[in-house]
């Protein structure tokens, strides 16, 4: 009935996965870093659904559509941590740009 | 009449949203400077995958992450940029040297997971379940013994988002022994010794 191949949402989810993965080691911007991680967790979660096409009920379809509900749930505590370690740290700093946070190095 | 329409449909919407998915993805990693714009390319991005979601026989998916990622975690992430706002945001460099070279490892992974992904065997299965959410909630909140177990996660889901809240409260806190009418910041009490 449908003509997606389930070969071009894995090859999208990886392209996207890969993108995030750009936006967090190449971005100097602390917000980037964070929004390049969400891009990564929805990239996994379209993976996810991908696969669950590919598999009939009795080998757990449904699981497959579930699983994405407690990324999507643990993205959410991410970012709301994430946010507020960001307003931490840039609060005696005055700037976003990672570079600015390198103690641990010196 | 209209199953026949859907059926020719879909495959058209798929490459639309994955086209307008890649897009702003491609916006947000390489052309924007300030944190706003990468952040409005990310509901961009959001919104196409709940398109492709709905699609892929997941509507309510597709409906959780525009209420939960558009709405929710993205208005978060735009309050803060505003409230943290120093109208500098956009003079912090995008890439610097290192950058360049860190452009391997992305590649590298994204070249391998399509080069492994193309060897398999994937076709569509004839008995996926259309995920709408009756099924979902059945097989989520089955608590016989012989099923999945899956309430019990749902459960720690719940403690781990209180925790998280708790978390960002004390993170986002200036001092945690100090009244709220003398928490001024005393110049460099956060800095190192």
């Amino acid at each position: 009935m449908d003509t997606i191949d389930p070969i071009h949402v894995q090859v999208l989810a990886a392209v996207l996965f890969s993108l995030g993965l750009c936006a967090v080691v190449m971005r100097r911007n602390l917000f980037f870093i964070l929004m390049g991680i969400e891009l990564l967790l929805n990239a996994v979660n379209l993976s996810l659904i991908g696969f669950a096409r590919t598999l009939s009920a009795e080998q757990g379809s449904l699981t497959g559509h579930i699983v994405p509900l407690f990324t999507i749930a643990v993205a959410a505590a991410e970012a709301c941590v994430g946010l507020a370690m960001v307003i931490c740290i840039t609060r005696g700093k005055d700037t976003v740009d990672a570079d600015a946070f390198a103690e641990m190095k010196e | 009449m209209f199953e026949n329409l859907n059926a020719a449909l879909g495959p058209i919407y798929f490459w639309i949203f994955a086209v307008s998915a890649l897009l702003s993805s491609l916006g947000l990693v390489f052309v924007c400077r300030h944190p706003l714009s990468g952040a409005l390319n990310l509901i961009g991005v959001m919104l196409s995958l709940a398109g492709i979601y709905a699609i892929l026989h997941s509507p309510f998916l597709g409906v959780l992450q525009v209420l939960v990622y558009a709405g929710a975690v993205m208005m978060l992430v735009v309050f803060v940029i505003m409230v943290l706002n120093q109208a500098k945001d956009h003079q912090v460099p995008r890439f610097d040297v290192f950058s360049l070279g860190a452009f391997a490892l992305p590649v590298a992974i994204g070249a391998a997971l399509v080069g492994f992904l193309a060897k398999q065997p994937l076709a569509p299965s004839a008995g996926a379940v259309r995920a709408e959410i009756q099924p979902i909630s059945a097989e989520l909140f089955d608590m016989t013994a012989a099923g999945p177990g899956l309430y019990v996660l749902f459960e720690l889901v719940g403690v781990l988002l209180l925790v998280a809240v708790v978390a960002a409260v004390l993170l986002a806190k200036r001092r945690l022994d100090t009244p709220a009418a003398e928490a001024e910041p005393k110049g460099d009490d956060h800095g190192h010794h």
